[in-house]
């Protein structure tokens, strides 16, 4: 059976318990399941460790269903998510999946360069937020798809019309910049290099 | 007679407060705009980078990943108290630069070289509130401090000395105030940028046409400035203020030349 990946990343910074919640209920996996996802695999934090055993747990005294969907976890790579952003990447026995990401400016980023379809949903608990901001925006350029807690469903429906149409970073330039050189070109400036 | 001297002391205040608000109107980079001393590649130069938490300096070192070692020939970095991930960040940075610049195979005519400093937190967490103008000027004094020639030993701070990485290559003499200070975020930027426009605006020796400033606000940041951003532009203490959204610019907040991440 060809493997499809749903990997959800909460960060390094903050704890994002509701996210986890959110991709572990029965609706949400059984929407995994009818668009052909086979594999769930969470990075979770320090503290998303119980989420993911209690889950386990009420899975295996049938209380909760995970809808045949392969569900496991790990707490964060010091490495960085380059590899598990990958997996979601289409390769010869895989399809191509999605990532489900806390809407930090780093993982966003780094889905972007790696190239994979993304779900940006921001903690709406922290404060002072300005990743729905960067969310809503890049989702309204065609980036991305900015998910809310609530409904992730429909975000995931949304993810597979975006796949064909999906924007490819870094843009073409729309800044005017005079050297062509980005900020090695205004720290050349400073500078007062001359050729 | 006592009126008199009141009288004088009023007019020796009034004259020094008018000529310091011109001096600084003067020195402001966003009142007074200079163009930068001109200069041939392939001298001595000192590039001061100001590195902040996680997410900044993440970005930092992307923003900075076209970086040529041979035009900047020397990198001072600080970072804050306790900010392991950022201090050994610059390692790794580093450590590429030097890879990519052995295999260039260019005849670099000065050697590249690098040094950490570490500054002490103007405010920790859960610190108490008296306490935080005592911190904060030990901040601005290490800003003063860090400014200066790097030095490889600074005997009265082994909280620094620890985190100096001593790579001055001998017989060429470390350099006097940073060419160019690069921030993108951390509160601590702000300070740094005041110490160096005090050193500007006292005309400290070695300061002429050195240390200028490029302030580049966070890509995060998409319709608003961060604090640090907020307090820079309004009062006019960056050379150059870059925003990486088109929005920013519109408003007036920054130069946008594209996103630089």
């Amino acid at each position: 059976m060809t493997q499809k990946i749903c990997f959800v990343t909460i960060g390094a910074t903050a704890a994002f318990d509701q996210l986890l919640h959110a991709v572990l209920t029965s609706q949400f996996l059984q929407t995994l399941r009818a668009s052909g996802y086979t594999n769930l695999l969470l990075q979770y934090g320090t503290a998303g460790y119980s989420i993911l055993k209690s889950f386990e747990a009420e899975v295996a005294s049938g209380e909760a269903d995970n809808h045949g969907i392969d569900i496991s976890g790990f707490d964060f790579n010091k490495l960085g998510l380059g590899v598990e952003m990958s997996l979601v990447k289409a390769a010869d026995d895989r399809a191509e999946g999605v990532v489900i990401s806390h809407a930090g400016s780093g993982s966003i980023l780094d889905a972007m360069r790696i190239d994979v379809p993304l779900i940006a949903v921001p903690n709406t608990s922290l404060l002072h937020n300005h990743q729905v901001d960067l969310a809503e925006e890049l989702a309204r350029q065609g980036y991305l798809v900015h998910g809310h807690l609530d409904n992730l469903s429909a975000a995931l429906a949304e993810s597979d019309v975006l796949r064909k149409t999906r924007q490819t970073w870094p843009p073409q330039h729309a800044g005017a910049d005079p050297s062509g050189r980005g900020l090695a070109g205004v720290m050349d400036d400073e500078m007062g290099f001359y050729d | 007679m006592p009126a008199i001297s009141y009288v004088l002391a009023a007019a020796v205040l009034v004259l020094v407060l008018v000529s310091s608000f011109l001096r600084l109107l003067y020195i402001l980079p966003a009142y007074n705009p200079t163009k930068p001393h001109p200069r041939p590649r392939g001298q001595p130069t000192r590039l001061l980078v100001i590195l902040g938490s996680g997410g900044h300096t993440s970005e930092m070192f992307s923003l900075l990943r076209d970086l040529d070692p041979n035009l900047y020939t020397h990198r001072s970095y600080i970072v804050s108290s306790g900010d392991s991930f950022s201090a050994s960040k610059a390692v790794d940075f580093e450590r590429a630069l030097e890879t990519k610049r052995r295999h260039e195979q260019g005849t670099a005519p000065v050697p590249s070289t690098y040094d950490i400093s570490v500054i002490p937190r103007a405010r920790r967490i859960h610190q108490p509130l008296w306490t935080t103008p005592v911190s904060s000027l030990r901040c601005l004094v290490a800003c003063f401090t860090l400014l200066g020639p790097p030095r490889t030993k600074i005997p009265w701070r082994s909280d620094i000395n620890q985190h100096r990485t001593e790579r001055l290559a001998p017989g060429t003499p470390p350099h006097t105030y940073p060419d160019l200070i690069i921030a993108n975020g951390p509160a601590t930027a702000v300070l740094v940028i005041a110490a160096s426009l005090l050193l500007r605006f006292l005309k400290c020796r070695g300061t002429e046409g050195k240390m200028r400033t490029i302030y580049v606000e966070s890509w995060a940041r998409v319709n608003s400035l961060s604090l640090s951003g907020r307090i820079l532009v309004a009062c006019g203490m960056v050379d150059r203020m870059l925003v990486q959204w088109e929005d920013l610019s519109r408003k007036g907040l920054g130069d946008f030349i594209g996103a630089l991440i």
